[in-house]
């Protein structure tokens, strides 16, 4: 099994959701396309290339060979930019952002503790106080008011 | 064990954070800054009438009025945030005559409606531009009634552009046809400008703009006016006829931009706020921004909104639901 | 040519007074600012500082506006060649080579050149400006859907030359990022695409969440937990300056990306993002090594950066001499002279020479005003580099996440991003160029926009494409394309059946 096989099938499965999805929309004719008229024929080209990468595939890499050992910190990072996503707005900014950051630093890459909470605060607070006052973009306030 | 002691602190901070304000009386309003948000991207109608009216807000109600750009999906992105936001009186929103559009719209296509129109309170009208027809200086009708024989010799023919399907230029135009009883062909661009760039460059053949974006062209000669979508002319150009005038009616378009609360907004919050656009409304700096800008204000309070924005929303409505959906 | 002169003695007069002067550096350097954090654009600067332009008279108010705008293009560079991450969605393909160039230690060198090359662009762009306009302007009008169109074909053909690696690779990405852009509302019918009922996605996928979630996230992610650095050593002052060799090798690219900026930037709806792809494409064609391209060739940053430049001048010559707005900035910018009472529109020129004169001169103040700023904080830059890295991530990760936030106080673009960095640090995985999507995403809308405005100008008939002076030129360079690509191809074939007849 080779990366290009897989990368193949992921990409021929996501070429069919896409063509399944489209089912929905009006194709409307070759002269008056509809919603759904480019979208179709991209997800068949996509399809296309997919096989193609999927047949091609036997000579690269195999999957085996890929190396995965910063997986461990790009999970983590992957979390804290989903807990920004769901918590920004509810905890507000400088909270959300100062606990992202006393993870990644304390937890992920264990500085030293007074390292760690200066580092959170100054930035989260810092970052907080260069956008609301000197470029005055609203960032969330949540529900403390931070 | 250093993680089980985050883990803790967290989990208070959360609690604190997601329990409804803590200790808040009923106070005088407005004690904190208000955010009024414009469903639009900076730079357009909404915007510019709205930054204006915050400035002046601010120095009666004394508290920062900021002016918040969310804009997306035709306005219905800043639309539904403003119809679900706390209604204390904090949020509020300046929008234009497409809040009225979008409910209709959604209805065509038999989807979940993204907000109601119900969901808001209005507090003010504050400006109402009617859109003129408008055809380049080459184009050979000089009347309307030019035009309209015209397109009835060569139905479908006639090209225009708008700023996109079901948007102000659209409805604008199709109420038009659907009066005169001809077919024109609808060139939907990406928004306003690309759609005056159209017109500009020959690739369509009419449009319906607001007037401050036309009258620098007009003035030049490169475009001419023949009609106005208004129930009254425009003092910019005393000589063009409405379209009412001209016999099709309840053919009255106005791109309008509304001051609005959400609906559940205490009342006292919002007599406040009303008396407060009265006078923002007469303020001189008010007034200088809105003249330099061409746009006349056309100030009507809360209750007379109400009845302009019913009849509005019927006559969109109506316009909306001609044209059906688009194939 | 004596009136023009007279009136740049005017526009000088204008910009060199010290109010004015004043507003300049303030924009440059809010521009620069902007352009550095990674998400802000100048489009942000540029609404977020119009109220306080209110006060101000309209010359120094669009002044300071414009300095925020083609500042933004200058700072947007150092992001991108430090951390491989874009300051503003343009600079996406200066993260290419100019981090390869980094990491090769010729970071100061790479931030030079962009430098040099946004002033060199940025100069010779205003000169066209001011002799052009109006008939440039009058040029760009006569793009309709139709010539879009063909352009956009060529541009996307002219991008099988962009990138290395396999060309199938290349272009399922391309066609990933098409459809990623057709996520949201259709403006033709009004139809909802792909968008599940989050209203947030109906006007798609921005392009700045993707930008910096496939480039600036997905590096964090393979990056961060990676057990060994290369230490990054302090450089001397030598290593800072390009060498003789790099100087000779960007003065071509500078002056194809400038002239090819500038048309594209003409081009009422193009994207500065485009000029950059393009830049870069042109320069890997003509280049005598390009397999050099992707591993830190100072061509590939010469040329989309000074592109970019020439793009931002370029996009204001419709807005001065005809009102008309290219696209979201100048719209702005636009926005910013009507609250002043000034109808910008045909006569803008005639009416209001201070203005534009005004605006002229303070340009070019404006460009060296950024050479000199940006110049010696390139060493100041490079020895960024040497911060932790540990401790740099986490930062670059909130700076991603507000600077996204920014943009449209959109909680679902930081939710964008984040798959997007997934998605990149999983393609990277896979060995896949992730720039092509960034491409598709920007000319999705406008691609299928044009085709469909084109087929209901024409009622349905496909002839418009070829009926059409502009169009023409276009399809036939894309047809060129096609033929030079198969020639190879059909000849390797011919060998291939002299071999078998041979023997």
């Amino acid at each position: 099994m080779t990366i290009d096989r897989v990368s193949g099938i992921a990409l021929l499965i996501l070429s069919l959701f896409i063509a399944w999805e489209d089912r929905k929309l009006p194709l409307g004719t070759h002269s008056v396309p509809g919603p759904g008229y480019l979208p179709l024929i991209l997800a068949s080209f996509l399809a296309l290339l997919a096989i193609i990468l999927i047949i091609r595939g036997r000579s690269s890499l195999p999957l085996r060979s890929l190396s995965w050992v910063e997986g461990r910190h790009a999970t983590a990072i992957f979390v804290c930019c989903l807990l920004a996503t769901f918590f920004l707005e509810s905890l507000g900014y400088r909270i959300t952002i100062f606990l992202i950051l006393v993870f990644l630093f304390g937890v992920m890459e264990r500085l030293k503790w007074w390292l760690t909470l200066s580092l959170s605060f100054g930035l989260s607070f810092g970052s907080f106080w260069l956008f609301d006052n000197l470029l005055k973009v609203i960032l969330p306030r949540g529900g403390l008011g931070f | 064990m250093e993680i089980r002691k985050i883990m803790a602190v967290v989990a208070t901070i959360c609690f604190f954070a997601l329990t409804p304000g803590i200790g808040k009386a009923q106070e005088a309003y407005p004690t904190r800054p208000i955010q009024v948000i414009v469903p639009f991207p900076p730079g357009g109608v909404a915007d510019l009438v709205a930054r204006p009216l915050a400035a002046s807000l601010e120095k009666i109600l004394k508290q920062p009025v900021v002016v918040v750009n969310k804009s997306g999906a035709g306005g219905a992105v800043g639309m539904q945030a403003a119809a679900v936001s706390k209604p204390d009186g904090y949020t509020l929103m300046v929008a234009l005559s497409s809040i009225s559009v979008m409910p209709v719209v959604d209805e065509l296509f038999g989807r979940p409606k993204t907000y109601k129109m119900e969901d808001f309170a209005p507090i003010a009208l504050l400006t109402a531009d009617p859109t003129i027809f408008v055809v380049r200086n080459e184009a050979p009708w000089k009347t309307v009634a030019d035009f309209v024989a015209d397109a009835k010799k060569r139905p479908n023919e006639i090209k225009y552009s708008s700023s996109g399907v079901y948007g102000t230029m659209h409805v604008a135009m199709e109420m038009f046809a659907h009066a005169a009883g001809i077919k024109l062909r609808h060139i939907p661009t990406a928004g306003g400008g690309p759609a005056l760039t159209a017109l500009l460059g020959g690739h369509v053949d009419t449009s319906s703009l607001g007037p401050n974006v036309a009258i620098s062209h007009i003035k030049a000669g490169t475009l001419r006016v023949l009609a106005c979508w208004g129930a009254k002319r425009l003092a910019a150009f005393p000589d063009i006829p409405t379209l009412m005038e001209l016999g099709y009616k309840d053919v009255e378009f106005y791109i309008w931009s509304g001051f609005f609360a959400p609906a559940a907004t205490p009342s006292g919050v919002i007599r406040i706020l009303r008396g407060a656009v009265k006078e923002a409304v007469k303020s001189p700096e008010f007034k200088s921004a809105m003249e330099k800008m061409d746009t006349p204000i056309s100030y009507l309070d809360a209750d007379e909104f109400k009845v302009f924005w019913e009849k509005d929303a019927q006559r969109l409505a109506r316009a909306v639901r001609n044209i059906g959906k688009v194939q | 040519m004596a009136e023009t002169l007279q009136n740049l003695y005017l526009g000088f007069a204008t910009a060199l007074t010290p109010m004015n002067f004043f507003y300049a550096f303030m924009g440059c350097l809010i521009g620069t600012l902007v352009g550095v954090l990674p998400g802000v654009g100048p489009l942000a600067g540029i609404s977020l500082l119009l109220p306080t332009t209110f006060g101000l008279n309209p010359t120094s108010a669009l002044i300071l506006l414009a300095g925020i705008y083609y500042g933004a293009m200058y700072g947007g560079s150092t992001t991108s060649i430090l951390m491989r991450i874009p300051g503003e969605a343009a600079s996406v393909m200066t993260c290419i080579d100019g981090y390869a160039l980094a990491q090769k230690g010729r970071a100061g060198p790479a931030l030079a050149i962009s430098a040099i090359g946004s002033y060199i662009a940025g100069t010779l762009s205003v000169i066209g400006l001011m002799f052009m306009a109006p008939t440039l302007a009058k040029f760009a009008l006569g793009f309709g859907p139709p010539e879009y169109f063909s352009l956009l074909i060529l541009g996307l053909l002219v991008l099988g030359y962009m990138t290395g690696g396999s060309m199938i690779k290349n272009l399922a990405m391309i066609v990933l990022g098409l459809l990623l852009g057709m996520i949201g509302i259709d403006h033709f019918t009004g139809y909802f695409r792909f968008s599940y009922g989050i209203v947030a996605l109906g006007d798609g996928i921005g392009v700045v969440p993707v930008a910096v979630g496939l480039f600036g996230i997905a590096e964090i992610l393979a990056t961060a937990g990676q057990p060994v650095r290369p230490e990054v050593l302090k450089p001397r002052l030598k290593d800072l300056i390009p060498s003789r060799q790099e100087f000779k090798d960007s003065i071509a690219p500078i002056g194809r990306g400038t002239v090819l900026g500038f048309l594209i930037g003409i081009i009422p709806g193009s994207a500065h993002i485009i000029s950059t792809f393009i830049s870069y494409a042109v320069e890997r064609r003509v280049s005598k090594h390009p397999e050099r391209f992707g591993k830190g060739a100072i061509e590939g940053v010469a040329g989309p950066e000074s592109a970019n430049n020439a793009a931002s001048c370029g996009a204001l010559v419709p807005m001065l001499a005809l009102g008309v707005p290219t696209g979201p900035i100048p719209a702005v910018l636009l926005a910013a002279l009507m609250v002043h009472g000034i109808n910008p529109g045909p006569l803008l020129i005639k009416d209001s020479p201070i203005i534009f004169w005004g605006l002229i001169a303070s340009m070019y103040v404006g460009n060296l005003i950024l050479l000199l700023l940006n110049l010696p904080l390139v060493g100041l830059f490079v020895n960024f580099l040497r911060i932790p890295y540990k401790i740099l991530y986490p930062t670059i990760l909130m700076l991603c996440i507000v600077g996204v936030y920014a943009v449209n106080t959109s909680l679902v673009d930081v939710g964008i991003m984040a798959i997007m960095g997934l998605l990149g640090y999983i393609l990277r995985k896979f060995d896949f160029e992730t720039a092509p999507i960034v491409l598709g995403v920007v000319l999705a809308q406008t691609i299928e926009m044009s085709l469909r405005q084109a087929l209901a100008m024409s009622a349905g008939s496909y002839v418009i494409f070829v009926q059409r002076p502009i169009s023409i030129i276009f399809l036939s360079g894309a047809l060129v394309m096609v033929i030079l690509a198969i020639i190879p191809l059909i000849r390797k074939g011919m060998d291939w059946r002299d071999r078998l007849a041979k023997g």
